[in-house]
């Protein structure tokens, strides 16, 4: 790769957008334990007993979240620009910067805070910390919809694209991710079973399609910066 | 024959067994308690099979399509039924 | 329009294109995983799913049924209508196939509502299943009308009619039509 290319800055933020993640996958998976999630089918002193276990890595890996939350921001930026550089005009971008935007309150900061105030005082009565335990969890995984209109947005503005910068299946898969979204929904209704929080189709097949997802958008964005790399260099040779 | 001919042929075969399996339905019997039945389901699924496959090789064209391609819907199919069947008897 | 059915024989070609036969693998990968899920269930309590599944209303399953062979069938023939250069034919077919899917989701809306009326909702696990899966079929049914919605616009426009983009259209409602065959067989039909 050349290093005399101008778009140094987009590949920052090309590796920033897979270290982001991997250290956001570490905070919810090992610090955290909300993924995979605990169950929602447990008593009040069960959900004590969780947060009683996992109380110092719970407060670490959340107040840790709420530093590097903006990182999220930055990573849809990063989308957002690839997104302006199609032939369909920037109002898909910024659709895209706002439905993922209204999505990160319910789905990161709402069990965030929920978590942390649980763990704040651990003798508080157990049916308000089970309370805390289930609106966590509700929000964290069943808020998803709220992304549905930026996913939407995605695969609508790359089927439009004249200009190629992501390959039309990935406007597909975009798709079944709204699909896993409004199943989600139904996890508001059960607390078990298949449709729950924790169910093999409203989570498990879920958290597949969406690793799908996020792997394939981590190739596309390097795929796309090498792509605005050779374009640049071609036009600046091209103007001597 | 004409392509067309063909394509009608397969939609007259895939209604005739809708027809014919709706009629093997549970709900189709009312009054009766409902059995599980293995002979019915094996039959079920396997009129399911045909109708699946004549759907990918004839209205899906799989038929002409690489060979990649019938193979990769050939084994779709037979994972999902082969997984159905061992469900269901287990 | 080249007729390369010699080639065709030996190498084979694939209909619409490349991207779409990724979602439609995929989606069929998905729904997979949907049904083998659905059956595990379905095994762990199998007295509960039969009786539940008597209370389907069988004549609406097949009448669907037929109806979305029947309107896969008719863009089949759009397909080949466009091939032969016939613009107007293929554009009433896929009209005809959409008016199909239009009247599968019309049917499928009437049955949910009674089957709501009667007291079968999510709160039986047979059921939950049943509204789940032939709800995200649903979705996909609306997203097909969709599809052939733009196959029709790009029909109508001389500039950017294709084979290949009613092709890829029909590769699509295929699918929703393959995914329906299975769900019918397996939730109405089977015991």
């Amino acid at each position: 790769m050349s290093t005399a290319t101008r778009n140094r800055d987009v590949w920052w933020m090309t590796w920033f957008f897979p270290a982001w993640y991997a250290v956001f996958g570490v905070i919810i998976c090992l610090l955290t334990r909300v993924t995979p999630p605990p169950r929602p089918d447990v008593t009040a002193a069960e959900k004590v007993a969780f947060f009683a276990q996992h109380h110092l890595t719970i407060q670490i890996g959340f107040t840790l979240l709420l530093i590097l939350l903006g990182g999220a921001a930055m990573t849809n930026g990063l989308v957002c620009y690839q997104i302006k550089r199609m032939s369909v005009g920037s109002v898909f971008a910024y659709g895209y910067i706002g439905g993922m935007s209204v999505g990160a309150l319910p789905g990161f900061l709402l069990v965030t805070v929920c978590f942390l105030t649980a763990a704040y005082r651990p003798d508080r009565n157990p049916e308000l910390i089970s309370l805390l335990y289930d609106l966590g969890m509700l929000s964290y995984n069943g808020s998803l919809g709220c992304f549905t209109a930026a996913y939407l947005v995605l695969a609508i503005a790359i089927l439009y694209d004249r200009n190629e910068v992501f390959p039309k299946w990935f406007a597909y898969v975009s798709i079944w991710q709204i699909i896993t979204e409004v199943i989600a929904t139904q996890m508001f209704v059960f607390p078990s079973g298949a449709f729950a929080w924790n169910g093999s189709i409203a989570f498990w097949l879920a958290v597949v399609v969406f690793s799908v997802w996020l792997g394939a958008l981590i190739v596309l964005l390097r795929r796309a910066a090498e792509e605005e790399s050779a374009k640049e260099s071609a036009q600046m040779v091209a103007a001597q | 024959m004409p392509e067309s001919r063909v394509t009608t042929w397969v939609w007259g075969a895939l209604v005739v067994i809708t027809v014919g399996a709706g009629w093997l339905a549970p709900a189709a019997h009312t009054g009766h308690i409902t059995v599980a039945s293995l002979p019915i389901t094996v039959l079920v699924l396997g009129l399911a099979l045909i109708k699946s496959r004549l759907i990918i090789r004839y209205f899906m064209e799989v038929r002409t399509a690489p060979r990649w391609l019938k193979l990769t819907t050939d084994a779709w199919l037979a994972a999902l039924f082969g997984a159905i069947m061992v469900i269901y008897i287990v | 329009m080249t007729r390369t059915e010699e080639r065709t024989e030996t190498v084979g070609r694939l209909p619409g294109d490349r991207d779409m036969w990724i979602m439609v693998l995929g989606d069929m990968t998905i729904f997979a995983g949907y049904f083998v899920i659905f059956m595990i269930y379905r095994a762990m309590n199998r007295q509960e799913f039969l009786v539940a599944q008597q209370h389907l209303n069988i004549t609406i399953g097949v009448i669907n049924t037929v109806v979305l062979v029947t309107s896969s069938w008719l863009v089949a023939r759009a397909v080949q209508a466009i091939r032969a250069g016939d613009v107007q034919k293929s554009i009433a077919l896929v009209v005809s196939g959409g008016v199909g899917g239009a009247l599968f989701m019309v049917l499928k809306g009437y049955e949910w509502a009674s089957k709501i009326a009667a007291g079968h909702t999510n709160s039986d696990m047979f059921y939950s299943f049943y509204y789940v899966i032939t709800g995200v079929h649903l979705i996909h049914v609306l997203i097909g009308l969709i599809v052939l919605g733009v196959v029709v616009r790009e029909l109508r426009n001389p500039a950017r009619r294709r084979a290949q983009m009613v092709e890829i259209g029909a590769t699509y409602w295929h699918m929703v039509d393959l995914l329906w065959v299975i769900i019918f067989a397996l939730f109405y039909v089977m015991r």
